[in-house]
């Protein structure tokens, strides 16, 4: 969608009495409403396409994890994904029968362990690369992660 | 069998390893890097991993993210395709090591066959014959001569340490091979620091032709005849046919036999080619053995009717080889596409497909993991699909091919297409006149 064009479609959403606007071209859906105390909003939705996103896509059938809803939570830009440098096991604790490295609420700093990702029997330490508070804990104890896969949300200061 | 089988490849023979699972009715496992993500065969595998970033060395060779990747999927088999972990024979002595099934040869025959002077040792000590050269190093021109008088000229002064034509040199006759020898010793000395040369006879103009081969655990050695791969642009194929134009059945019959002699002796298993030159005369030569399948065995499943693949898997997991050699019944031909621009040097062409096209109708093949709007990443090779045509006759390959070809259209890239129809209008090659020069000799391109 032009630029030129979209930056006219707000102007005359601001400058008249409509308070919603939806205009579709090809794939792209684009909403702008306004109350009367704001400015007009402006939503943007592409349209999902089989090569963007894909649809039969299953991480392991076992644990039935959805990363969609990780990602959408990184919008507010203090929340600080750690995640998995490899492909293994998820481990809370250092032993079946240990406590878990930390909790929700902890605060931990640059170098503290977090967790452990098991392979091929190895038990490698993961450890925070920030400073921060600890608001979310993504993975369930012992479930399979993969390369990347996001497993805690670390609040930065 | 297998109760999940993990695909340790990715573009289109990670498809076409995986088509052959599902008609098993075995569960698959997908590995991929980052930019892989949306690649065909992980959206249509049971189960996905992503392994690593882009590059190879950090994704799809990295040992141990793949074994990761079937451990916590519970895979207790992996193909490796080919390229890649395929001849790798550490990988599969891990596999081993970790209770996983790999699909291919044991370590040692992997070993033994990838050691080039070792196989071609092996080979010999069993009669395959072989390029006739020096037994190892020559020690000074003099030896070079009497060896050149043994095997005949032309022949190739070869750094024994050395590769990429550095220190090579060919002597066509006796009078030129003092000077040779010493150009080449000075020019290995300074690109290895070691002078050692050994002597091969120089085969001219050679076709490439080799056998495919299954053995199984149950005192099975078949082969399936031979593929012509004498088309080639930089020592890369580019098409391949059975069967070959060029060779006699009686040299078929004896390439066939030479073959098997060879897995026999080193008691083989699995999926395996044997590759062989063969000059002018139809002598032919052992150079080298693949030690797992090749980007081109659709080639002798269209011609043979088999399931390469499913022949593996089967073989890997005990059982018989369930496919008997039959007689080959027409002619195919493969093509294969690489997003390159044959225009400026076959530079390589990723980006986004924005307009894809398939041919199809009797007797097109098509093997590609591509799709509309597909983006081809920059991080492997330019492969983007294979097209075979079957015909009943060479001919009738050809005019199909010429129709297929024209049908099929690729764009937002530049592709390979417009060259194959270029070969397939060339006179030598409608005749099945040509060998490894045929390219560079025939064809207007750099």
């Amino acid at each position: 969608m032009d630029i030129n064009l979209l930056k006219k479609l707000i102007k005359m959403v601001e400058q008249s009495e409509i308070t919603e606007f939806t205009v579709q071209e090809g794939e792209l859906k684009v909403k702008i409403s306004k109350n009367s105390k704001q400015a007009p909003q402006v939503h943007f939705q592409p349209a999902a396409d089989y090569g963007r996103q894909s649809p039969g896509l299953q991480q392991f059938a076992t644990s039935g994890e959805s990363k969609s809803s990780v990602t959408t939570e990184n919008t507010k830009s203090n929340l600080h994904e750690i995640k998995s440098p490899i492909v293994g096991t998820f481990y809370r604790s250092p032993a079946p029968d240990a406590d878990s490295y930390i909790q929700v609420g902890d605060m931990v700093s640059a170098g503290t362990v977090l967790c452990i990702v098991e392979a091929m029997k190895l038990m490698n330490e993961i450890e925070s690369d920030i400073n921060g508070k600890v608001v979310k804990i993504l993975v369930e104890n012992a479930t399979p992660v993969e390369y990347n896969q996001p497993l805690f949300l670390i609040e930065t200061v | 069998m297998f109760k999940k089988i993990l695909i340790a490849n990715r573009g289109e023979i990670a498809l076409r390893i995986l088509r052959t699972c599902k008609e098993l009715g075995i569960p698959t496992v997908a590995v991929y890097s980052e930019v892989d993500r949306d690649s065909l065969h992980v959206v249509f595998a049971d189960e996905a991993v992503c392994i690593g970033p882009a590059p190879s060395n950090q994704s799809y060779l990295k040992i141990p993210s793949i074994l990761s990747a079937a451990q916590i999927t519970g895979a207790d088999a992996i193909h490796p395709g080919y390229g890649f972990l395929a001849e790798n024979a550490e990988f599969s002595e891990i596999c081993a090591e970790s209770n996983i099934k790999f699909i291919g040869p044991s370590p040692d025959s992997i070993r033994k066959m990838g050691d080039k002077a070792f196989a071609k040792e092996t080979m010999k000590k069993v009669g395959v014959p072989v390029v006739p050269g020096s037994a190892g190093v020559v020690n000074d021109v003099d030896e070079a001569k009497k060896i050149a008088a043994e095997i005949g000229y032309p022949v190739m002064l070869k750094a024994s340490a050395g590769g990429g034509g550095k220190g090579m040199r060919i002597v066509w006759e006796e009078s030129e091979i003092e000077k040779a020898f010493q150009t080449a010793g000075n020019e290995a000395g300074a690109a290895f620091s070691n002078a050692a040369l050994y002597l091969e006879k120089y085969v001219e103009n050679p076709r490439h032709i080799e056998i495919q081969v299954l053995c199984d655990q149950h005192g099975n050695f078949f082969h399936y005849g031979e593929r012509d791969c004498s088309i080639q642009r930089r020592h890369q194929k580019l098409i391949e046919e059975s069967p070959s134009p060029f060779i006699t059945n009686a040299v078929r019959a004896k390439m066939g036999e030479a073959a098997l002699i060879g897995v026999r002796s080193v008691n083989y298993e699995g999926a395996g080619t044997i590759e062989f030159l063969v000059d002018k005369h139809q002598n032919f030569y052992f150079i080298e053995m693949n030690t797992r399948i090749q980007v081109e065995h659709p080639v002798t499943e269209m011609v043979r009717n088999l399931d390469l693949i499913k022949n593996q898997i089967l073989v890997a997991a005990g059982l018989e080889i369930e496919d008997k050699p039959l007689e080959p019944r027409g002619h195919a031909i493969e093509f294969r596409i690489n997003a390159e621009d044959p225009d400026h040097n076959f530079r390589p062409s990723p980006g986004r497909i924005e307009y894809l096209h398939f041919p199809g109708g009797f007797g097109v093949r098509i093997d590609s993991h591509i799709y509309n709007d597909y983006v081809i990443p920059p991080n492997y090779d330019s492969l983007i699909a294979k097209i075979i045509i079957w015909g009943t006759d060479r001919a009738h390959a050809i005019r199909r091919a010429k129709r297929a070809l024209e049908e099929f259209k690729i764009e937002g890239v530049k592709t390979t297409i417009p060259f194959h129809i270029k070969v397939l209008n060339n006179e030598k090659f409608i005749n099945g006149d040509f060998d490894t020069s045929f390219i560079d000799k025939h064809i207007n391109i750099k």
